[in-house]
């Protein structure tokens, strides 16, 4: 599998750039995943606020949120997740948040 | 097999991974337990695929398998190849060679009176089941361009198919593949989205369409006597419900007596991608017996190519249901509602330069070409088309469910040479697809090629350049 190597860190990711191994996320992880794979070269509060939600969710129940829930949670309206992570939920935004990759037509 | 050649592009040596079928015997779960989905057992799988495939073997594949003269047409028709000419094992030819000559060694009697003039084989083990898995899944999108091209009609994506049903039928399947049907058989949708989140998504869509147009905009849910029924794509409404909202806009100024069922919306069908006739009857069946219950007029498909030929085509075959309401895409209702007058648009809406991409199973394998051009020419205020195009048009590169199976991603990416090229030579700023898998595809290539373009739908196209009745 690729491997990101940035600020120091070794990111196994797989041939889509979402994490290998999604347990070993960390904050740190997240900025390099960002600028690697979305081009964004920091994380504002915003992005915080959707990426810690997705984490969180993730957490208890090992499955990407829909997007309804992402912008229930943050309060944001839909545009908004898409002008914060270009590539999308799913493809930006979750794989931030250091999920795997969602299964399906994504 | 005898004769083993070993592609250089690395892919067809990879090898079998059924970490995820492991984990869904372990978890017990009800698709595995009730035998709807096979899991992958070392042993004696040589034995079962031989004996699946003199059972299955039907007449028009018989013609594809013993049809070819070998005159390498094909290998000029395919992206893969087009990508890599230097490399044999990307032609469809040798593509389909590899299960021509199981076929030849074990049904047709040549193979069997002369196998080495047959040049036929026969499997060693399950190494060369898992080999024959690599080059069906992951060097092939099934785009059937090669077929359009053969002079002696063979179908090699219908050959590819075929052999993804046996090979999914033994769990010799890309872990992305088993995961999307798992979903689909246990949840009736690949992304098991459950009822109560599909209908408060809808809910809020519906909250955010109201406020634009005013109450009596709708999204209704399983109302009975429409029009149409219409159904979409799951990561419509898991991750990017925009396209609803477009629907709805749409459908709204002209009128439409539509509805979304709360069961049977799924268009999508990983049966068409497994070979899995099994799946491919579940699933569009669900969506015959949706429009059914609620006495629709009418399905009508979101922008989605594999699901418009399974719902559209293929599904009448594999469910056997009598089906007797038209089934149509949404590309064909904008047509129509432009033609009558039912919406007005403005092209000046769209002034950048929009490009069309034919996904390959509506435009070789549903044949609906003139329609998306037809709605761009009224929509866009410069159309122009990507050469070649039409039946003719390249894959997008995630055809045949290739997005759904990320361990393939570097020859796919690697075969989109030939889309890159296509797409930067009509120098538009916007490709235009009636695809989801298409969007994916194609976004893979404009990113890894550095093409400064974006991917749009018909939908976003029509509903930006929609004009609104004064009041509403």
């Amino acid at each position: 599998m690729p491997i990101i190597e940035s600020e120091g860190l070794r990111i196994e990711v797989n041939e889509e750039g979402f994490l290998a191994h999604p347990e070993e996320w960390t904050e740190e992880m997240a900025k390099v995943l960002a600028k690697a794979e979305e081009g964004l070269d920091e994380l504002t509060p915003e992005h915080w606020a959707v990426v810690r939600f997705i984490r969180g969710y993730y957490a208890e129940k090992s499955l990407a949120p829909m997007v309804r829930k992402m912008c229930q949670a943050t309060g944001f309206p839909l545009m908004k997740i898409y002008d914060l992570f270009p590539s999308g939920p799913a493809k930006g935004a979750c794989k931030v948040a250091g999920l795997p990759k969602p299964d399906g037509c994504v | 097999m005898s004769r083993r050649t070993k592609s250089p592009s690395g892919v067809i040596d990879a090898p079998l991974d059924v970490a995820a079928q492991a984990k869904a015997r372990e978890e017990g779960r009800p698709s595995v337990r009730d035998g709807r989905l096979k899991t992958y057992e070392p042993g004696a799988n040589v034995g079962r695929f031989l004996e699946l495939l003199g059972r299955r073997v039907s007449r028009p594949l018989a013609v594809s398998l013993t049809a070819c003269v070998h005159c390498g047409r094909c290998a000029e028709s395919c992206h893969y190849f087009l990508a890599r000419p230097d490399d044999p094992t990307m032609t469809p030819v040798w593509k389909a060679d590899q299960i021509r000559k199981i076929f030849k060694r074990h049904v047709d009697w040549t193979g069997r009176v002369a196998p080495w003039w047959a040049k036929a084989g026969t499997p060693d083990g399950d190494e060369d089941l898992n080999r024959l898995k690599n080059v069906v899944f992951g060097a092939c999108s099934a785009c059937r361009r090669c077929t359009f091209n053969c002079p002696m009609g063979v179908d090699t994506a219908l050959l590819v198919r075929f052999t993804r049903g046996l090979l999914t039928e033994l769990g010799i399947v890309p872990e992305g593949v088993f995961n999307v049907s798992r979903d689909q058989w246990e949840t009736g949708n690949q992304m098991a989205v459950t009822e109560t989140d599909f209908l408060e998504t809808i809910e809020w869509m519906r909250d955010d369409l109201r406020a634009e147009l005013g109450p009596g905009a709708d999204i209704p849910v399983d109302r009975p006597d429409c029009d149409i029924l219409y159904t979409i794509n799951p990561r419509e409404i898991k991750f990017d419900p925009r396209s609803i909202a477009h629907a709805a806009r749409i459908f709204h100024a002209a009128g439409a007596s539509w509805t979304l069922p709360k069961w049977g919306w799924d268009q999508t069908n990983f049966g068409l991608f497994s070979g899995d006739d099994a799946l491919g009857a579940y699933v569009s069946r669900n969506l015959y017996e949706a429009a059914e219950r609620l006495r629709a007029r009418r399905i009508v498909i979101s922008e989605c190519g594999h699901g418009y030929r399974s719902t559209r085509w293929e599904g009448y075959t594999w469910s056997g249901y009598d089906q007797k309401l038209p089934t149509e895409s949404i590309v064909a209702v904008l047509r129509r509602y432009l033609e009558e007058g039912r919406i007005v648009v403005d092209p000046g809406r769209n002034l950048e330069p929009v490009t069309f991409h034919d996904s390959c199973n509506i435009a070789r394998s549903g044949d609906l070409v003139e329609e998306p051009r037809q709605v761009l020419r009224r929509v866009c205020a410069d159309f122009r088309e990507m050469h070649p195009n039409r039946q003719e048009n390249f894959c997008c590169t995630g055809g045949g469910g290739l997005l759904a199976m990320a361990e393939y991603r570097p020859l796919r990416l690697e075969a989109g040479k030939v889309k890159a090229e296509q797409l930067k030579a009509t120098e538009a700023a916007l490709v235009c697809t009636m695809c989801h898998n298409c969007i994916d595809g194609l976004g893979d290539v404009i990113k890894h090629y550095h093409l400064p373009m974006r991917v749009v739908q018909v939908l976003e196209l029509v509903s930006r350049a929609l004009v609104l009745p004064a009041g509403s």
